[in-house]
């Protein structure tokens, strides 16, 4: 891991083209500001993870029936 | 549009399947960015997401309303724009179902599929209240 300590309103670079900059400090949260291409998508880790997992859990397997829905309350099944 | 239809001599048997483009493919599977989806009438609500360069990814999805009609994620303007969509309708929102057993399934809201109906191209969005989404909400099913 690379450690770099940075003040508020400094900015890393990444690749030349990923920027990471220090737009608030307020107590103990950092707000940070990124700019990188939108083909690059960047997410909070824990959210991230948290969805990879749900993704890997959801691979479906051949064996797998289809769930029966139950009817939403007032409406009649499609 | 790059969807074709099968009429099959049972209509039971008819089905539509649609290339869509995932350019950032789905989280923890970054990279396969070319799916097919596929629609059974007999299996509605739920479509099959399947990678075209893997057949053994494959997922369920469902569009929420079915379940969660008030369903509301808050998607931000740079996935918005990154899709191309210009209004509402242009927009379909899909949500992969797991499977846990025969009597239980849960549905990812928190982790959104959001495809442009018109472009084919989709991306796995992470809402703005993404924080207030579950990701592994109940489905209410049919006790057999």
């Amino acid at each position: 891991m690379l450690i770099l300590s940075r003040k508020l309103s400094e900015s890393i670079v990444i690749d030349g083209r990923i920027t990471v900059k220090v737009l608030r400090v307020d107590g103990e949260v950092v707000k940070l500001g990124i700019t990188a291409p939108a083909d690059l998508p960047v997410h909070r880790q824990e959210v991230y993870d948290e969805i990879r997992r749900s993704n890997q859990e959801a691979l479906t397997r051949p064996t797998d029936r289809l769930p029966k829905l139950a009817p939403l309350a007032g409406t009649s099944r499609a | 549009m790059n969807c074709t239809e099968t009429v099959e001599t049972t209509p039971a048997n008819a089905r539509t399947q649609c290339i869509i483009d995932m350019p950032l493919g789905l989280l923890g599977f970054e990279e396969f960015k070319r799916f097919s989806l596929l629609t059974r009438p007999a299996e509605a609500p739920f479509l099959r997401l399947r990678a075209l360069d893997n057949p053994k990814l494959a997922f369920l999805v469902m569009p929420p309303s079915v379940v969660l009609p008030a369903y509301g994620p808050n998607i931000a303007d740079q996935d918005t724009q990154f899709l191309g969509l210009q209004n509402a309708e242009d927009g379909l929102v899909l949500n992969i179902v797991t499977v846990r057993g025969p009597q239980q399934a849960t549905i990812n809201l928190k982790g959104p599929i959001v495809l442009n109906r018109r472009t084919l191209l989709a991306k796995q969005v992470i809402p703005l209240n993404a924080s207030d989404l579950p990701v592994a909400y109940p489905l209410p099913l049919r006790a057999n």
